[in-house]
């Protein structure tokens, strides 16, 4: 899977010789019926690339921009068939004006199945969808009084006459097919797009930064039927007889499979690329021989060849042959950004909101009481209790396997406690989503940092969601003001340069720092942060520990894990220690260093605090 | 009264065989994460090849198990290392979506050479039946059953009883950990794809005296053995057992009281919903690793 880069960096001024064969081949296609009318057999082979077409750029978005592999997607097609299939049978209209009710019905199932797949993961919806092809193919065999069962359903003939043709069938699905690919592109381009391919690279990190899953992923199998649906109705009118073991064939969705696969998952034109392949392939395989297992077998072998040796698919493969050619030619451009702390423009959190989070009731910003999660027979957190003030710079510390990653799982939302309560600002939020954290003002970095390695490191920091608004996800993925602020961020942490990369090119250090400017877009109150010094080359520490002490003057509040003791000792303003899951002590480092139950449980008898001071000073 | 007591000693006797169908599935689910979707091609391939052997040998189809077995774990073996092997590293989709093309391959080749047409294996007793006061039973049908309750033990004496089944315990529950205390993760999973695989070629050859077979029956038996591996708790062999038990009932039951046609629908509808209310099913458990990178 590769990511088609966002369209907004990708448009240069200069005509390509893509565009050009582009145009071309749309014009060709475009004129082939009007020059060869009676070219019938060619005309249909089209019309079936057109319907594949539809179908895998429709997959394309579930799939390849959200990373869901389905092997149901031809289920939309015979839903939208059979849809206008029977009101054909009622309602005495042109099936052509039925066929948008095709694609509301697919919608309509597309949404129920997309409900599906809010709590599930990879394989399981690859089953579901499985299982959803089958019983609606069972459904369309096991009720004959309604669907006409194996003997299928005819629609009437088109009334125009042989001069016109296949044409009504060949422009309106090409118009589909075009449509379809328009709309890949655009959703690519949007904030919905853009969370749909944060699903696919991380899900619970796309969650913890403000995406709500549920509700994307919904849309999308919604916006991956519903063109389908309708190419499903035109498709049944231009057989004239529709039945379900070719509806609802699975088959059909393994075409659908292959094309997009072959084409490049996750790009614009792949799949359509990929359909102008298999359809052919197909016809040469089933008129070649008469037997119908070499037709399988060639198919099988072509799909396990693409899995193994063309993973990418072709246009990505092409692409990268061509970048590789462009870079040999200009040198890549990598200036080490000089490290600093540059003054925010505008401060995390504005003031007002900060003097009124700041009121004189001292009450505690994060309340934890009680805490228990549980893994099979492992009490990971056993009642894990303690409090977050306002402002303040909390260590957690302890050793491993204490519970401290699990805390932070179960404070953001990853995890569900067995028991106890998180209070937020005043507000028990143990059982909200963990987008609806993030919109509280809760923020984590992970241990092992995640930024979605395929997006470009700008993207990455504009990625996250302050809120969850309708009318903000067809708004441009990287656009004005977000992406000002996103640079500002970048500049903040010292990566400025760097917003164009890959986030995977970036170093350990680097990704931790662009993982912070990520959540600073939340604009945060609280910022969990997961050893933010772990595996860090030492020399960026002292960096991380000033954007730190930066940020909390700005009123952020943080709770920091950390093994780097001198570290954490000396950047923090109280200190909580874990052991077996649960808070053995708390209080000032210093009262911590020397307190012999933490000396017991994790520092070790041989502690000696000057020299961790010293090692923090030097 | 005896229709159902008929309908539900049937019904376990067919979740027996169910549940020898589905171990091969759920064992590489569970060491490897992987869905082999081809499973149920490779018990169609025992099958046929069961088939052809007894045509040409009349040799009893459940003795053709000692070298359908050995034969499947060789193919199995040979999948594993020239195309599971190399697609490890990407997506589990991803893998789904190999096995499926190594299934429609299989059903191509069946097709050339067995041809399309079902095919049954008939030994004497085939139609032949136990009769215990009013209750019927098919001779086939407890023999299958045995057969399975035999294969079923073994797997699970050798998973928990030798160093073998250990290694495959480990490496299913911890890779990582199993590497480091010195277990070779590759031939470890190569070993469980190719005794998975194995335990399709007595399940083929009991699903030949049992079913029509028929390179395309393949689809019935994805449905059937991911319903089951769903419902048991995905990588749980126990579950496995459980799931298919209650299958076998609850189709059976279907079959005879509603329709034999809406009997397979049970399984599309228990994989939606479990899946749905209960994604790891009756005896599968979630762990950490979910949840954390």
């Amino acid at each position: 899977m590769t990511v088609e880069p966002a369209p907004t960096t990708l448009r240069r001024p200069r005509v390509s010789v893509a565009s050009v064969l582009f145009v071309l081949a749309g014009v060709a296609l475009v004129a082939f019926p009007l020059l060869r009318p009676g070219d019938q057999y060619h005309q249909t082979v089209l019309i079936l690339i057109f319907v594949l077409g539809v179908m895998a750029t429709g997959w394309n978005v579930i799939a390849g921009f959200t990373g869901y592999v389905s092997l149901g997607q031809s289920a939309f097609l015979g839903l939208g068939a059979y849809t206008v299939g029977l009101l054909t049978r009622v309602v005495h209209v042109s099936p052509f004006l039925l066929a948008p009710l095709g694609g509301i019905v697919a919608a309509l199932v597309a949404a129920l199945l997309g409900s599906t797949i809010m709590r599930t993961r990879e394989h399981a919806y690859v089953i579901i969808t499985i299982a959803f092809l089958f019983l609606m193919q069972a459904i369309g065999l096991n009720a004959p009084r309604f669907t006409g069962g194996s003997n299928g359903v005819t629609l009437p003939l088109p009334p125009w006459g042989l001069n016109i043709g296949n044409m009504p069938f060949y422009y309106s699905l090409l118009a589909l097919m075009l449509l379809s690919t328009l709309m890949t592109w655009w959703i690519r381009r949007t904030k919905f797009g853009m969370g749909l391919v944060a699903i696919r690279e991380d899900e619970d990190k796309a969650a913890a930064i403000g995406v709500r899953t549920s509700v994307y992923k919904v849309l999308a199998t919604v916006a991956s039927g519903v063109l389908i649906g309708v190419a499903g109705g035109i498709y049944a009118y231009f057989l004239t007889f529709i039945d379900p073991r070719g509806m609802f064939d699975i088959l059909v969705s393994v075409q659908i499979v292959l094309a997009t696969l072959v084409g490049g998952l996750g790009t614009i034109w792949g799949p359509v690329l990929g359909a102008f392949l298999v359809v052919p392939m197909n016809e040469v395989t089933n008129g070649l021989v008469a037997a119908q297992g070499v037709h399988l077998f060639v198919f099988g072998l072509v799909l396990m060849a693409v899995v193994m040796f063309l993973p990418r698919g072709i246009i990505p493969t092409v692409r990268g042959w061509l970048e590789r050619r462009r870079a040999s030619a200009v040198a890549f451009e990598r200036r080490q950004s000089v490290p600093r702390v540059v003054e925010l423009s505008a401060p995390v959190r504005s003031t007002a909101e900060r003097s009124s989070a700041r009121g004189g009731d001292g009450a505690p910003l994060l309340e934890v009481d009680g805490l228990v999660k549980r893994f099979g027979g492992i009490t990971a957190v056993d009642g894990c209790s303690f409090a977050v003030p306002e402002g303040g710079l909390t260590g957690l510390i302890g050793p491993n396997g204490s519970g401290k990653t699990t805390v932070f799982n179960l404070i953001s939302g990853m995890m569900r406690a067995n028991a106890g309560s998180i209070r937020f600002a005043g507000e028990a939020i143990e059982t909200l989503q963990p987008w609806d954290r993030a919109y509280r003002g809760l923020g984590r970095t992970f241990q092992s940092t995640r930024l979605f390695p395929r997006l470009t490191v700008m993207e990455n920091v504009v990625a996250p969601l302050r809120r969850f608004q309708w009318r903000l996800l067809p708004a441009d993925a990287v656009s004005g003001p977000e992406a000002r602020r996103a640079l500002e961020l970048l500049d903040f942490v010292g990566l400025a340069d760097f917003g164009p990369q890959p986030a995977w090119r970036l170093s350990f250090g680097q990704k931790k720092l662009v993982e912070l400017a990520q959540l600073l877009m939340l604009e945060p109150r609280l910022i969990l942060l997961d050893e933010p010094a772990g595996g860090i080359n030492p020399g960026l520490i002292e960096r991380i520990s000033e954007t730190i002490r930066a940020l909390n003057k700005q009123g952020l509040t943080f709770v920091i894990v950390e093994h780097n003791m001198p570290m954490v000792l000396e950047l923090c303003d109280s200190m909580l220690v874990m052991a077996s899951g649960r808070v053995i002590a708390e209080g000032s480092p210093d009262a911590v260093q020397s307190n012999p139950l933490v000396l017991d449980a994790y520092l070790g008898e041989d502690w000696n605090r000057d020299a961790a001071l010293e090692g923090a000073q030097g | 009264m005896t229709l159902l007591v008929q309908t539900l000693i049937l019904g376990l006797l067919i979740g027996g065989v169910y549940a020898l169908f589905a171990s091969g599935l759920t064992l590489v689910f569970g060491v490897m994460g992987i869905v082999n979707v081809a499973h149920p091609a490779f018990l169609v391939l025992a099958g046929l090849f069961t088939y052809e052997l007894w045509s040409r040998l009349g040799i009893d189809p459940l003795l053709l198990t000692l070298v359908t077995t050995p034969v499947m774990f060789l193919v199995g073996w040979l999948v594993y290392k020239g195309l599971v092997s190399r697609v490890r590293s990407s997506s589990a989709s991803m893998s789904v979506v190999l096995t499926f093309g190594l299934a429609i391959m299989l059903e191509g080749a069946m097709g050339m050479t067995w041809k399309n047409v079902f095919r049954s294996v008939t030994p004497p007793y085939f139609n032949q039946s136990f009769h215990a006061g009013a209750l019927v039973v098919p001779k086939a049908q407890v023999f299958g059953c045995g057969a399975a309750v035999v294969v079923l033990l073994l797997l699970y004496l050798l998973l928990t009883r030798t160093w073998m089944g250990r290694a495959i315990r480990s490496a299913s529950e911890n890779p990582e950990g199993a590497f480091l205390v010195g277990i070779d993760i590759g031939t470890v999973a190569a070993l469980t794809f190719a005794i998975g695989t194995a335990t399709a070629g007595v399940g083929g050859s009991v699903m030949s005296i049992l079913y029509p077979i028929f390179p395309a029956s393949q689809y019935v038996w994805i449905s059937r053995t991911l319903g089951i591996i769903v419902l048991g708790g995905m990588g749980s062999l126990p579950g496995a057992v459980v799931g298919a038990l209650i299958l076998g009932v609850a189709e059976t039951l279907t079959a005879t009281y509603i329709s034999t046609q809406w009997s397979v629908v049970v399984f599309y509808v228990v994989i939606l919903a479990v899946l749905l209310i209960r994604p790891q099913g009756l005896m599968g458990s979630r762990v950490r690793k979910d949840v954390v990178a």
